[in-house]
This record gives C-alpha cells, structure tokens and sequence, in this order.
C-alpha cells in the first residue's frame, strides 16, 4: 500500500519493515507497515501484544535500540527523512517536533527529582531562548494548563507525592514542553482506574482541539479507541490489518481479525430486559444464578467487620510511623456455588480482601466463617487454616508459576500440598489438564514455552488440583490479550457450574463482573460503598459512585 | 521516630557488649601477655607472679570481664601493658593518621569509581567497559602488600615523585597533627591514599556500572530521550542519582573498614595509623589497647551506618517523612 503526500500529511510512513537481531536469528517486527497521519488527528493504532505497534512508535521517535534494525521503508515528517538523519538533527526533532507519553507513569518521571525541575529542564531543552527564570513561569502554566491544582505550591513536590492520574498528567505536560507537532502517545491511561482514564482521554483530546497538535495513541483497548480517536489503524504481528475512520471501522469491520477483536470487548448492559448474545462464543446466560443448589440460600463463605492497616514502608530507621488503613469494617459473604464479584479502583482494598481470605494477609480485626468454622485470619500463612480451603489465581500467570519448575511438577506439587487425599495423583493431573483443554504435551514445559492464555489455564489447574472450597481470583483476565480473556471468562464460568466451586472474582472491569457475578460488592477506600444483586446494582443502584463507574465505561460497549 | 533511635541504640548497646566478649575471650586464648612484659631471659619464676598480680591476670577470666567493664562504664580502658599510657588516648592520638588516611582515599575511589562505573554501564559490552571490567578485576585480586610496594616501586625509587613511607611534616589543627595541611605531607599522604583507593575504585566502578544498566533500561530514562534532554545532563542528573543509594552504602561500610584495618598499607608505608596499632597490639597482646581499639572500631561502624541512612533521605525524597 502506498499513499499519496497529501499537503496536509504531517507523518508518513510507507512499507516500514523491522527486524529485531539476536546473535543467532532474525524476526520481524514490523511487515510492510503503511499509514499517514494529518494535522490535529488523533490516530489510533490497535492490537495485540506481540502486534508491533510499540515498535512502531519507537521508530517514529527514533528510539529503537540497537538491536532493532530497519531493513526496508521510509519514515517521512514533513520534509525530513527520519530514517536518515543523524543524532544533531534528532536532537532538534525530539521533545521539540516529536513527544511522548508512556504507559507507565510512575515510571516515566525520575523518583529523585521535584516535578517542578523536570519539567522545567524539559522546557530549557527544547526552546533554545528561554531563559531560566522563564521556563518556571511556563512550567507553572502548563501544570495548570494539564489540571495539577495548586501548581506553584507543589512545584518542589516529588513524583511518589501524588496520584497516578496526577502523575500522567505531569507527564503530558512535559510532553508539551516543546509544543511538538506530534504526541507519540503509548498505552497512555492502560494503568489508570476507569474513571481516570476518561479524565485523561478528554484532556488530550481537548489539547489536540486548543493546540493542533497530532497523536498517535497506542493501545489494546478498544473502548478508548472509539472514545477518542478520529481514525485507526489495526495492527497484527507485525502487520497493518485494515484502518479507517473509527465510526465506520468500528460499525463495519472489514477484516475478521477486527471483527474478532470487537467481539471479544466485553459490554456493559444497563437494560435489563434487553438480553442478547454478547459474545460469539457466549452460550452460558449471563450469570450462572441460575443453576442454583437447594442450599445456595446460606452463604459459603461470611467475613465480617475486616480490618487491616499497613505500615507505611521506607528504608532503615527513617522510616516514617504512619500507617495506612487497607480495609475499614468490611463485611463481605459469598454465595455458594456462584460467583460473587468484588469491583474497585486501585487503592480500594479490594485486592487484600482477596488475600485476607485466601490466608496470604493476616488482618488486624475481624471474623471468617467458612460453613460455620470459624479461622484465624490474625495468624499468618498454614496457621490460618485457609490455605486449604482458599485457592487463589493471580493476575499475572507469567509472574505466579515457577519459571525452573516444570508444568507437570506445578501441578503434582499442589496436589501434595493440598486439602484433598489423593489416590493417583498422576491421573488427576491428567484429568484436570483434559477438563481445562490442554494439551498433554504441556506437562513437559516450563512456563516461558506457554502462551499467557495456556499459562493462566496452569495457573487455574493448579487452583483446582489443591481441592479447595472457594477461588479467588484476583484481575485474573487484566494481564491477558482480549480475545485471551474471553477463552479465561468462559473457563471460569463452566469451573463455577461444573465443579460447584463457590468463587470471588476480583477486577476493575464493571463488564467482566456483570457477565459473571451473581452478586457484586463496590469498594472504594477500604469500604464497601455499594452491595447487592448484579441486576439491582447495574439496574436501580442510586448510589452515585457506582452510577460514576458505569459512566466511565466507552459508550460504544454498553448497551 | 524516638523509637526507632531507641531501638537503634539498644542494637549498637548490645553488638557492643558481644563483641567485647569475643574480643576479650580471643585475646586471651592467644596466649599470656605476661612473657611479652617481663624479661623472659633474666626474670625468675617470683617476678612473674608479681606481674601476674599487677596486670589482675591471676584472677579468673569472668571476674577479669566483669573488673574490664565496670572501667569501661566509668569510660576507663585501662593503662596498656607495654606503653603504660591510657589505651585510649593512644588510639586518639593514632586515629588522625588514619582518618586523613582514610578520607583521602576514599575522595579519590567515591568520584572515580563512580564516574568509571557510569561509563562503563553506559556503553555495556563497548569498548570501555570491557576495559574497565577487565582491568576492576585485577585490580580487586591483587594482593594490597604487592600493590603497596609497586606504587613505591614506580612512584618513590624508580620516579622519585614521592616519598616511600612515613607521614612527613604535620601541621597542629584542634589539638592533633595533621599531615595534609602540609605539602610535605600531602607528598606522603598520595602513595599510601592510591595504595588503599585502587581496589576501592574497582569495587565502587562495579557497583556503579551494574546500577546504571538497571536504571537506564527504567522508563523515566526513555521518556528523558524523549522529552529531548541531552545524554550527558541525562547521565548526571538522572542516572547518577538513582544509582546513588547503593554506592553510598558501600562506601561508608568500606570507610568503616579502611579505619579500622588498613593495616598491610599502614605498615609497609610506616603510616603511625589505628591499623597498626591494633596488629601491634595483638602480637603483644596488649588487652587494653586491643580492646580500647575493637569499641572504636564498632563505635565507628555503628555511627557510619547511621550516617549512610541519614543520606538515604537526603538523596531519597521518598524515605523522607511525608510532612
């Protein structure tokens, strides 16, 4: 595909191709990618993990280590050849022409310096006639200008100091410092809350009105896509799938890959009455309440009045005497043989519930009964007598199995360590990866040679082999590809139907929650803000944190 | 914040009370100081027991500890056996010697192991830092007694820039001699201070280059690319920082330990320092002294260490208290 160089294209990129070199083998990065972007655009470029869409941005701006290299292509910014010019003119292109945002941004903003400062020798570096007591005023400005309140006083506060939202925002302001023509902007809100996030598009997108500016925004996500972009660009390994303008992509997918992927978002239902398939492989009702046990009426699992502070950790003995309350009071019951739903931002505690149940936190106050039997949430790890009871599944699978154990030696080692008497525990392991459609060929390998689905299917296995009672599972969809995610959503569905296995699935996705909880519990600030029935909260909830919530999912996914 | 002070202080109160201890038991396993104060020749089997009786050595070993810490808690090491000073006061009047010593070598190693260390992890696997890591491990194998005596090879017989040993002209400052307010003393001083800073270069050259790959594979540093800064402010007003916390832990502790133990260096360039002095003392078994200098030695630790934490904060703004 080549384009024409329309006046108004202020970026072309044409037949990019780029391998990445290791000392014994070559692969390709990017394929033959192709696409423009114009003046005061927002582009939005979408795909997968592994799709090549960060390389992309990093060879726009120049960035690309050593080992990358561009073995065929153009990369055109107005007049100049960006993939033929030296270090000098770089220097005057980025920060000045091209910026960036990252995704990480606690990360992007050095730890040991005050804002203030950074931003300020952002703005020296790039506009050469300012001058030093200039560049403060300015920096002032643009804090305001990104919403930092109160910027003058906290100039000389440090990154830690202040909210991750904050921090983005800090972030773009020195992205702006320049008043570069582009934004390279990459998964720019992937690590904030939703509410946030929305927060966040709606500046960016208000700055590219006031200044002209062009972004290229980098995500996975659908929902900020048709939130703010004008056009976009899909891409998989490595290779530009289909683009085009985002209404009509998004409402008429050409290619089944697109299509693929928008079946795969999971959406959020506000009427009740209006039930229809969802998912292309969504055959289980939206819930599974009603595959109902007579005893179902009696809760599982009843906490009550949890209460956990942490110590504000530092280092030596400066380290400060505040503590930090996690969960305040907080009373939770699971329902038996269905899954109940724990929804938060991050900050809301609803991560050390989880763990508190599971026997990996020990709380500071507070009862847990499982079918009348009382445990010791005070006492750490075997002492609690959770660990059998309670299994766990993370977010991360990559992070959660052992990368020198075999998967076949994961699996076995929960059974001996389990709350189950095992006859044959060989056979188990090979029923288990039979039920949760794995192959047998699997148990040889280790971690690393898995997929990230394949891991969180080991991950799930080695939940179930230890026999408990209750899972919980902790975003255990957020680290996966979407299409990913939908094959985990169902797994965990038939689990919960299947085996009677009572569940408490923690995430930030409202949508997730809704297509599997049967009831569903709100926290924000270590409370419990909002309870009840999934209907009644996604329904006839009044309470207006949960009503922010809903409002912040991308319009196009909720129905 | 009162508690934790509390608490570091019972720690140091209690390492003290253990290593005074081993100390005292090791010093007295060795062997009996007695022969080391008679003359073993002329003296008859009456002036020994005399000696015995008047260094308290006839007592049992608990009751000589319990006589040895009660003088302590009255801030009292007792006379050493062969110089019949306070043993005390004779490590004051070495510990100038030393600290100069000490200080001076770890100016040269702190800076220019650091700045060795950040190039080096800058261009990993270049040119310069396969040098560097080459050179950083001989320089940390070889032993400090051939080091010493090459550096008078070169520097004091084959070139004549410097003197070989020995601490030159000294000037008084608060009360103590001082060899660096001298030119004649700095001459004395350069040898010994290179003797002890070369191995300390290569250690904190290490650290520093495994510090700066760490953090400059870390996002900020990208996003300082990025917003357009120049890789040399980058390197010095990002990088260096970050790796700062680390590279002061090591060079306090490795402060610490040229205090206390420079003692090949100190003896082959005739430096009077604390080091000396404790192997001299060991051989004569000379309890006071040994005794007076291993509190010193885990005074100055303990005060190092607490040094090197309140650096954390100052580099740290995250291990401040939030106000």
């Amino acid at each position: 595909m080549t384009y024409d160089i329309a006046q108004d294209q202020l970026l072309v990129v044409s037949n990019l191709t780029v391998k990445h070199r290791t000392a014994t083998s070559a692969t390709t990065i990017l394929n033959d990618v192709s696409l423009n972007l114009q003046r005061g655009e927002v582009l939005g470029l979408i795909g997968e993990s592994g799709a090549g869409k960060s390389t992309l941005g990093n060879a726009i701006l120049g960035l690309l280590s050593a080992d990358f290299e561009r073995t065929s292509g153009t990369i055109r910014f107005e007049e100049m050849a960006l993939d033929r010019i030296d270090k000098q003119q770089w220097a005057s292109i980025r920060g000045r022409r091209i910026a960036a945002i990252f995704q990480d941004h606690t990360a992007s903003l050095d730890p040991l310096m005050a804002i203030g400062r950074q931003l300020e020798e952002a703005i020296l570096a790039t506009n050469d006639k300012t001058l030093r007591h200039e560049a403060r005023d300015i920096a002032v400005d643009l804090l305001v200008r990104v919403g930092i309140p109160d910027a003058r006083e906290r100039y000389h506060s440090y990154p830690h100091q202040f909210s991750g939202g904050q921090r983005q925002r800090i972030v773009i302001a020195i992205a702006l410092a320049g008043a570069p023509d582009i934004i390279i902007a990459d998964e720019p809100t992937s690590a904030l809350d939703a509410t946030v996030q929305k927060q966040i598009l709606a500046l960016l997108r208000e700055l590219v009105e006031e200044t002209g500016v062009s972004i290229i925004l980098v995500t996975h996500d659908m929902g900020v896509i048709s939130d703010v972009t004008d056009r976009v660009v899909v891409m998989r390994h490595g290779e530009v799938i289909e683009q085009g303008v985002t209404s009509t992509l998004l409402d008429r997918p050409q290619n089944a890959y697109t299509l693929e992927l928008l079946a795969a978002v999971p959406r959020l239902r506000l009427s009740g009455a209006d039930v229809k398939i969802r998912r292309a492989s969504d055959t289980i009702g939206p819930a599974v309440q009603d595959s109902g046990a007579p005893s179902r009426e009696v809760p599982i699992l009843v906490a009550q009045g949890i209460t956990k502070v942490f110590a504000v950790s530092g280092l030596g003995w400066l380290r400060n005497g505040t503590r930090k309350s996690a969960l305040r009071e907080v009373s939770v019951e699971l329902a038996r043989g269905a899954i109940t739903g724990i929804v938060g931002e991050s900050g809301s505690g609803k991560s050390t519930i989880g763990r508190i149940i599971a026997g990996l936190e020990t709380a500071n106050a507070g009862k847990l009964g499982i079918d009348g039997r009382q445990f010791e949430i005070s006492c750490p790890g075997r002492r609690s007598g959770l660990l059998g009871e309670v299994q766990m599944i993370f977010q991360d699978p990559a992070l959660s199995l052992n990368p020198r154990m075999s998967i076949g030696d994961t699996l076995s080692e929960s059974i001996r360590f389990g709350s189950r008497h095992a006859h044959d525990p060989k056979r188990d392991v090979l029923s288990m990866i039979g039920r949760l459609r794995l192959a047998r060929t699997l148990l040889a390998r280790y971690p690393h040679q898995l997929s990230g689905g394949q891991k969180q299917r080991v991950c799930i296995a080695r939940a179930l082999l230890a026999g408990p009672r209750i899972i919980v599972a902790d975003e255990p969809t957020s680290a996966l590809d979407v299409s990913v995610q939908a094959e985990i959503v169902t797994l965990l569905k038939e689990i919960v139907t299947e085996q009677g296995i009572s569940m408490l699935f923690i995430s930030h996705d409202l949508a997730l929650v809704q297509e599997l909880c049967s009831s569903i519990y709100i926290f924000k600030d270590g409370r419990v803000e909002d309870a009840g029935p999934s209907r009644f909260i996604f329904g006839h909830s009044q309470n207006p944190y949960t009503r922010s919530l809903i409002d912040a999912r991308p319009r196009r996914f909720t129905h | 914040m009162m508690t934790t002070i509390a608490g570091r202080l019972s720690q140091a109160f209690l390492l003290l009370l253990v290593m005074s201890v081993i100390g005292f038991a090791g010093i007295h396993s060795v062997g009996n100081p007695v022969y080391n104060i008679v003359n073993i020749e002329t003296a008859t089997a009456e002036d020994i027991r005399n000696a015995t009786i008047a260094l308290g050595l006839d007592q049992p070993l608990w009751r000589q500890y319990l006589l040895f810490m009660g003088n302590v808690v009255t801030g009292n090491f007792g006379k050493s056996y062969i110089y019949h000073l306070p043993a005390f006061g004779l490590i004051m009047s070495k510990l100038p010697a030393t600290f100069e010593l000490a200080t001076t070598a770890m100016l040269i190693a702190a800076p220019c192991g650091t700045l060795l260390g950040l190039l080096a992890g800058r261009r990993q696997g270049g040119m310069l830092d396969r040098a560097i890591l080459k050179t950083s491990v001989f320089a940390l194998s070889i032993p400090s007694f051939w080091l010493s005596m090459m550096l008078i090879l070169v520097g004091a017989i084959a070139m004549g820039w410097f003197p070989p040993g020995g601490r030159g002209a000294t000037l008084s400052l608060l009360g103590q001699e001082w060899s660096f307010l001298t030119l004649d003393g700095l001459r004395h001083l350069a040898l010994p201070a290179m003797a002890l800073a070369i191995p300390k270069v290569a250690l904190i050259a290490r650290l520093a280059r495994a510090g700066t790959i760490e953090v400059e594979s870390q996002d900020f540093i990208r996003f300082c690319r990025a917003k357009g800064l120049s890789p040399r402010r980058i390197l010095f007003r990002h990088t260096l920082p970050n790796i700062s916390i680390p590279i002061v832990t090591i060079v306090g502790m490795q402060f610490g330990g040229m205090l206390a133990f420079a003692v090949v260096v100190e003896t082959i360039f005739a430096w009077p320092g604390v080091g000396k002095l404790l192997i001299d003392s060991i051989q004569l078994l000379d309890r006071p002294v040994v005794m007076a200098t291993l509190t010193f030695v885990a005074v100055a630790f303990v005060a190092l260490n607490a040094l090197v934490d309140l650096l954390y904060a100052v580099l740290d703004p995250r291990v401040r208290r939030s106000a």
